[in-house]
């Protein structure tokens, strides 16, 4: 591992080559590279995370952390390991202050496996537009998690604003153990009866704000036809917010899952005694690597988002995004907050600010540091 | 399959999950089972790919309850597991789990064998659907097939399906592996058996035909236009363990020439299936196993081995007949190396080298296409003396991948040639992910998908190639080597006789 104290994109560039020269097993096959945009408090988990799914999937992970925007001077700090604490594979930890952190993909561009696909994963509170993050535009698959907005079904309504295929979320990820047990009961009923199953209505009992609650929710409903809501039970749901689904179908049937909290959940389904199957809540990790797996965008993802939330047509979106340029120190949400105290010598120490970046050229320069 | 408003297509999230079934085990207290096949159940569970209503029964002779039992197969899967061990999911699986004593010839038994399947088919909604898997010596199958029939549990209905799963060795000649496959497909339908040949279960071997038939790249150049030869190796540092009695009657051309190499032939060599399924890509390994030619010189192109005392790994190891329960002077083959032909127009000419032996040097299978020299290289003799042939490995294990040999010019002033490899690791960045063969296998029976397993037809057809080696071989001595070297000196002398050597692997 080497730790590069306030250095430059290109020194990271070199120092990952010269890493992967000496660094004895050095992982050959490289098919995808994950960029991982996380919040300080969250970088352990970050890190574990894309660890074990770089385990799973053969991958470069760049983590990138944006701290303090406001920072007079734009600095990078870089930690480039390979084969050591994060996985087999090659990992960048790279922290970046002030007006850099605007343009991370300024570093982050020339660190991308070449010609491999590219995954950007927000662990945190994910843009309103994705298009306002480069590192979101420069990706094939962009991962949000609307689970950790303060308020999810808003972040879920606003995922359904701005969707275009190859987005996903966690949350979705999160429904998949459900999912399953929930096709695969379908399945015994239709193999028990040797005729399709159709299903007439049912109900969700949960959390109702909770937005794996909501996916699950929209997607029986798009698969069904029939609305199916949650609604709060007397059981307290785990971390999925679903406690319990109950299906009613055709003649007069009717299957329940009931989650026992011990990490399973009992089936009872028509003529057949009640079951138990594993449902466990799963790591970050093993949710990342169900990501992972497929790079291709998940249609049933948009129905079952465009069926919770009732924003249509989402599907029908072009997959490219093209950058939208945002400066957090002049959008208007942050100017309801007072603007920080920047030092008068800010102006001189931002390089790109003075320079310009191929990606602001519409943007006036010199506006950076207007509002202090 | 019947349609489900839940499943889609598209939504590749969703596992495959079988139908609610039952697996009876014959033989549960043997080595594969405790080894293998607990293990996979377990690591199904926890990945949970088993059917919400599933039952796993134990059928051997020895006196046990469900509970001592539940105890081994607890055991059993907790040492074995690939997958980190997660008790509750254990305990849901050990409610299912159940045990019939009774020895194969006991009617009794297989009554109560009956009795109580199909009581799980109410009490624990199996629906009648049963996988039976015999992990007991082929000399046994009459016996326990005979029985299946008699008691009515091999018969599949519309309502339900029953399968049986049958390990190799499938019979010890052609004659008798005929004999097996009447007798078997007589009490299930061909359809419903399954021949398991853990080596088609690997993922590399799948990436075999995703590297064939998904690419541009390697297809034109895979024919006799432009490979020279292709070396196909199974080695095993191991010696026989303890599987003497069984060994001294098989030797290495039954137990691995005739189905894992030969089957790793067939995929290398077959043409391109019309679709990917179970029935289009047997059509195509069949034609492949069909064409396949045997040297005329046998005594210089077939050549079996022996081991003798030596050192392997820094450790004394004994000579195959001074292992326990091995005739001291016996002349059961431990190494067998074969030039074989494929008689179509895509590979006529072209060598087909197979060698499989026990106690050699390291633990590797892998297939080697080696290609034919440039006809014209501009550079000085001198220059590229260094330079072999171009070779396309594929490991089988361990380390699963590709390997590309090609020639590449040393740093320097001067203009000079040498090999160079590049590598593709696909065993070291998803190993953990990876299911192990049997896991897949058995997941493959469950789900009825036959894709993996080869059909009576390919068995019949690969006894076909060995039955005549086996003749030649008969009453001649097998070439010594030493534990520890890649075989005996014959098998070298097999190819230099045509101006080649056996790749290191």
């Amino acid at each position: 591992m080497t730790t590069l104290w306030d250095t430059t994109g290109s020194a990271v560039v070199k120092e990952l080559a010269a890493q992967r020269r000496t660094g004895g097993a050095v992982l050959s096959g490289v098919a995808l590279t994950v960029v991982v945009v996380a919040d300080e408090s969250r970088v352990t988990e970050a890190e574990e995370a894309a660890t074990h799914a770089a385990e799973m999937h053969p991958c470069r992970v760049l983590i990138v952390v944006r701290r303090q925007i406001d920072a007079p001077a734009p600095r990078l700090d870089a930690e480039v390991q390979i084969g050591g604490r994060l996985g087999p594979g090659e990992a960048v930890v790279m922290r970046m202050y002030g007006r850099l952190a605007l343009h991370a993909e300024s570093v982050v561009l020339p660190l991308l496996a070449a010609d491999a696909p590219v995954v950007t994963w927000w662990h945190e509170a994910a843009p309103d537009r994705l298009a306002t993050d480069a590192l979101g535009v420069l990706a094939d698959r962009r991962i949000t998690d609307s689970s950790l907005a303060a308020d999810p079904l808003a972040a879920l309504s606003t995922r359904a604003e701005d969707y275009a295929p190859g987005d996903s979320d966690l949350a979705w990820t999160r429904s998949t153990a459900w999912r399953t047990a929930l096709a695969s009961t379908l399945d015994s009923v239709s193999g028990r009866r040797g005729d399709a199953v159709r299903i007439l209505g049912g109900a969700i009992q949960g959390d109702p704000g909770n937005a794996t609650a909501r996916l699950l929710s929209g997607w029986l409903s798009s698969r069904s036809g029939c609305r199916i809501d949650v609604t709060a039970g007397p059981q307290h749901p785990g971390p999925s917010g679903v406690a319990a689904v109950e299906l009613e179908l055709d003649q007069d049937e009717r299957v329940e899952i009931r989650a026992d909290r011990r990490g399973g959940a009992v089936i009872s389904q028509p003529n057949r005694p009640d079951a138990t199957v594993a449902l466990p809540e799963r790591p970050l990790g093993d949710l990342l690597s169900e990501e992972l797996r497929r790079l291709d965008p998940d249609e049933p993802y948009s129905e079952a988002l465009e069926a919770a939330t009732g924003v249509h047509d989402i599907h029908d979106r072009p997959a490219v995004r093209e950058f939208v340029w945002l400066d957090p120190a002049t959008s208007s949400a942050r100017r309801e907050t007072p603007a920080p105290t920047v030092p008068g010598d800010s102006e001189d120490a931002d390089e790109v600010a003075l320079a310009g970046s191929p990606d602001d050229t519409d943007r006036p320069t010199g506006q950076d540091g207007a509002t202090a | 399959m019947i349609p489900n408003p839940l499943r889609d297509p598209r939504d590749r999230r969703l596992p495959r999950v079988p139908e609610p079934c039952a697996l009876v085990v014959f033989g549960i207290t043997g080595d594969l089972a405790r080894k293998k096949l607990l293990p996979a159940v377990y690591d199904l569970a926890n990945r949970g790919l088993l059917p919400t209503n599933f039952a796993l029964l134990g059928f051997a002779r020895r006196d046990w309850g469900d509970t001592e039992f539940a105890e081994l197969a607890r055991d059993a899967a907790r040492q074995n597991a690939r997958t980190p061990w997660r008790e509750e999911v254990w305990e849901r699986l050990a409610a299912s789990v159940h045990f019939v004593q009774g020895s194969f010839d006991d009617d009794n038994a297989f009554d109560e064998l009956a009795g109580a399947l199909a009581e799980l088919e109410g009490s624990h909604g199996i629906g009648g659907n049963a996988a039976f898997y015999l992990s007991i010596p082929p000399a046994m199958f009459p016996v326990v097939l005979k029985q299946m029939q008699r008691t009515g549990m091999a018969e599949s209905t519309p309502g339900r399906w029953r399968r049986v799963v049958v390990e190799k060795p499938f019979g010890e000649d052609l004659a008798s592996s005929r004999e097996l496959n009447e007798l078997v497909d007589s009490v299930f339908t061909a359809d419903d058996v399954f021949r398991i040949d853990h080596y088609l279960g690997k993922e590399t071997v799948q990436n075999l035909m995703a590297l064939r038939f998904a690419n541009t790249l390697f297809e034109p150049i895979w024919n006799g236009h432009n490979v020279e030869s292709v070396q196909i190796t199974m080695a095993e540092d191991v010696g026989i363990g303890g599987r003497a009695g069984f060994y001294e009657k098989t030797g290495a051309a039954r137990d691995v020439l005739q189905n894992h190499l030969l089957q790793l032939l067939a995929l290398t060599a077959m043409e391109e299936p019309v679709e990917f399924s179970a029935e289009e890509i047997r059509t195509e390994k069949l034609k492949v196993l069909r064409a396949v030619s045997l040297p005329e010189d046998l005594a210089t192109f077939a050549v079996r081995g022996q081991y003798q005392p030596g050192w392997l790994a820094g450790q004394r190891a004994k000579g195959y007949r001074e292992e326990d329960g091995v005739d001291p002077d016996s002349t059961t083959e431990t190494y067998a190396a074969v030039r074989l032909g494929v008689e179509t127009r895509r590979w006529a000419g072209v060598p087909f080298y197979l060698r499989t032996g026990k106690r050699l040097p390291r633990r590797v299978t892998e297939i080697a296409l080696v290609f034919k020299r440039a006809p014209h290289l501009p550079f000085a003799d001198t220059d590229t003396e260094e330079l072999g042939n171009n070779q396309l490995v594929v490991r089988v294990q361990p380390d699963e991948g590709v390997t590309l040999k090609f020639g590449s010019k040393v740093p320097g002033s001067v203009m000079e040639v040498r090999d160079v490899s590049m590598d593709f690791l696909y065993g070291e960045q998803f190993t953990e992910s990876s299911p192990e063969a049997y896991e897949r296998l058995l997941l493959d029976v469950l789900l009825g998908d036959a894709t993996l397993f080869p059909r009576n037809a390919e068995v019949e057809a690969s006894w076909a190639v060995i039955d005549p080696l086996e003749e030649f071989w008969a009453g001649t001595k097998p070439h010594p080597y030493r534990a520890g070297e890649w075989g005996p000196r014959a098998a070298d002398e097999m190819l230099a006789a045509e101006g080649r050597r056996w790749r290191r692997p």
